[in-house]
């Protein structure tokens, strides 16, 4: 049995719009004009194209341009056998727009959480040896600018052995750069800046503020930032430039505000075990947020850390650091006065190091 | 009996309204938060398929046969095989600088801004083949066999032959590329035929290239003045104020004011002039819209965005195509019978490349 239907009809081969008939016969059709008969074609090979005003254009799977358009209700025993209207593309049409709206939400909120936490147990999965490679692309020789003087070496060398159990696999330098600033990257690498050395008053203030990079290092700060920057930049690939970058930033800002406490209190806990006061750690960022009127965030950071940026307020930390006194506790200092002089001097004693001219992070 | 003799008035008309626009542009909106963004290719497509539906040509409608999936195709490829490596250069090179190759760096960056610059050119020919291959009309298509491959070289050189002397041969560089890419295109049998001069288009471009100066000139003129008359604007106290605001004024005019229209002059121009030059068989085209509807249109568009809070900035899409369309004329006839279909090749993939460089053309 066959059933007729008048459409109108393009070949795809001429621009010529056709009057035709379509001559349904099972699951297959023939197109027939003035007596011609062109087919058979499989329903299966019908796709919807668009609407055109009140006709739904379909086309023919490899006959490019090939359209037929039925204007007008269309008889049920053909719709049933052509494919369904798209609107939205599969997914939606399928869900209805209210479900696939809170489908995609969901998924999207799940994506994000697992983008802000997996890194937290993913980090310590990355192997160490990934990490040194890591740390020797970035870091290498820095270009020459790391002092290195006997005396000062071992100064230097007996300070993270008071604040690490395993100083062994860490790479503390002083870089002959004259910046306030110390930064840890990855492969256990942590980089003091001469400007940081020459504005301390004691020690014990660089004791601190190393620590607090060691404390990035062991809480796998270095390697838990950069996974989550890679995460990001991949869910939020597909917003558009400027608010992608902005939601990217605010998520990774406010986890590194967390990241900096940590390593805060993780500064505090190894100065308590090295007998080391925090009193000299708490009147630096006393000095800092006087430089900085502590209106924003300490410039305690460079370019390639940025990731760690965005320290909370120098003012509060000062207070976090002062709470941690124990009173009564014998302290001593972090190094001897000869031995401070001795790393404090190390970039102006070292005449092999390279300046930090022309190496300008900000 | 199929010569189509075109009508008296445009031969491109659209009837489309903003609240049926309206009705795809809020789901799409709504989907595109949703998705973290991953939904706008087929927002995209699903508008262009409303936009170009609502576009008759002569007596039918244009269709879109673009689908989400080959721009969202696009879009990964780009992200795979440009945005990763690029990511992986930008690392290599930052710690080249950090081990004292700042040279090596330097050239690597420059080679990665050299294909940056090669890929934006392809960009700009590739966006154009793909939306000719995906524009139907009366079930024949457009579209072209170049990759555009060589389009790219020529975009580099002749825009640095534009900067060097002082950019002033950015008309010449602008026509002569809008001409390159449409003559690799076609429609149907028929290939484009671009001729545009860009000799017409240099009055308006030394206006808007002299602006700056003028005022510069005038400004200093003033000065001078001031100055040669003994009057140093603080002894004439208020009458020296209100000089001084003025001159406020007239800058924020020109900057704000006057150096975009003479942006909008010279670009109204242009497309007149690039259009005017476009031929197809024995089809010409021609751009009506002249300084004042681009100034018109722009601010409409102003308007509608601030007085929507930004929401109508979903809108443009819509007006934009109508403005294109409004202003679109065809000149000759068409013989149906010899329109057949194009024989070019079409790619899986959409304007990736475009839309990862952030450039949005016609």
């Amino acid at each position: 049995m066959s059933a007729f239907f008048d459409v109108a009809h393009y070949d795809g081969q001429k621009a010529v719009k056709r009057k035709v008939e379509v001559q349904v016969v099972g699951s297959q059709f023939y197109v027939l004009e003035n007596e011609q008969r062109t087919g058979p074609f499989a329903f299966a090979d019908v796709a919807y194209v668009t609407k055109q005003g009140d006709a739904d254009v379909y086309g023919l799977a490899g006959h490019d341009g090939w359209r037929l358009m039925l204007s007008g209700p269309v008889p049920s025993e053909l719709a049933a056998l052509l494919p369904a209207p798209r609107r939205y593309g599969g997914w939606v049409d399928r869900l209805g727009l209210g479900k696939a709206v809170i489908a995609f939400a969901l998924t999207s909120a799940a994506a994000i959480a697992v983008v802000l936490f997996s890194p937290q147990w993913l980090a310590p999965l990355i192997p160490d040896s990934v990490d040194d490679q890591l740390g020797d692309v970035l870091v290498g020789d820095f270009g020459g600018r790391f002092c290195h003087t006997p005396a000062g070496d071992a100064a230097l060398q007996k300070l993270v052995a008071s604040l690490d159990d395993n100083p062994q696999d860490l790479r503390v330098e002083v870089a002959n750069i004259d910046m306030l600033n110390a930064v840890a990257l990855p492969g256990g690498n942590v980089i003091l800046f001469d400007g940081l050395l020459k504005q301390a008053r004691s020690p014990d203030e660089v004791a601190g503020v190393l620590a607090h990079e060691i404390g990035h290092v062991r809480e796998k700060h270095v390697m838990q930032a950069l996974l989550r920057q890679m995460g990001l930049a991949v869910v939020l690939g597909g917003v558009d430039g400027n608010s992608g970058a902005m939601v990217n930033n605010l998520l990774a800002m406010s986890y590194s505000r967390d990241a900096e406490a940590e390593a805060d209190a993780h500064s505090m806990r190894m100065l308590g075990n090295a007998n080391i006061s925090p009193v000299g750690t708490a009147s630096f960022f006393d000095r800092l947020s006087q430089l900085d009127g502590s209106e924003g965030a300490v410039k305690y950071n460079v370019e390639i850390t940025s990731y760690l940026s965005s320290h909370p307020l120098s003012a509060s930390r000062k207070d976090a650091f002062e709470k941690s006194i124990v009173k009564g506790k014998n302290y001593k200092p972090a190094l001897t006065p000869s031995e401070w002089t001795e790393l404090k001097t190390m970039c102006t004693q070292d005449r092999k190091v390279k300046s930090g001219f022309g190496f300008d992070f900000d | 009996m199929s010569d189509e003799q075109l009508p008296t008035h445009s031969a491109f008309r659209f009837h489309g309204s903003w609240q049926e626009f309206a009705r795809i542009a809020f789901p799409n909106l709504l989907l595109t938060i949703v998705t973290l963004g991953i939904y706008r290719f087929w927002a995209t497509t699903r508008e262009r398929e409303y936009l170009w539906g609502k576009t008759d040509f002569i007596d039918e409608p244009l269709e879109w046969t673009g689908r989400g999936i080959e721009l969202f195709i696009g879009f990964i490829m780009v992200f795979l095989l440009i945005g990763v490596p690029f990511i992986v250069i930008q690392l290599v090179s930052q710690g080249l600088i950090f081990q004292g190759l700042p040279v090596l760096a330097g050239l690597l960056t420059f080679a990665m801004f050299l294909s940056l610059f090669y890929l934006t050119g392809v960009a700009y020919f590739r966006a154009l083949r793909y939306r000719l291959s995906r524009t139907y009309w009366r079930g024949i298509r457009g579209g072209s066999d170049d990759p555009g491959f060589q389009y790219g070289l020529s975009y580099m050189w002749k825009w640095v032959v534009a900067w060097l002397p002082l950019f002033l041969m950015v008309p010449w560089a602008m026509i002569s590329l809008w001409n390159d890419r449409w003559n690799a295109m076609s429609f149907g049998p028929h290939r484009f035929s671009a001729t545009a001069q860009w000799t017409p288009l240099m009055k308006r471009y030394l206006l808007f290239y002299l602006v700056p100066f003028l005022f510069f000139g005038g400004a200093v003129i003033f000065g001078i003045s001031m100055a040669a008359s003994g009057n140093a604007p603080d002894a004439l106290g208020d009458t020296g104020m209100a000089v001084g605001g003025i001159l406020a004024v007239v800058a924020l005019l020109a900057f704000y004011i006057i150096i975009p229209l003479a942006a909008l002059l010279f670009y109204s121009k242009y497309f007149r002039l690039a259009v005017g030059g476009l031929r197809l068989h024995t089809l010409e085209f021609a751009f009506r819209a002249r300084a004042a509807d681009w100034v018109l249109f722009f601010l409409a568009n102003i308007a509608i965005i601030i007085c929507t809070l930004g929401i109508g900035y979903i809108f443009m899409p819509y007006r934009n195509w109508k403005f294109f369309v409004e202003h679109m004329e065809a000149y000759g006839e068409i013989n149906i019978d010899e329109l057949t279909q194009s024989q070019t090749v079409v790619e899986k993939h959409g304007e990736g490349l475009l839309d990862a460089f952030d450039v949005g053309a016609i």
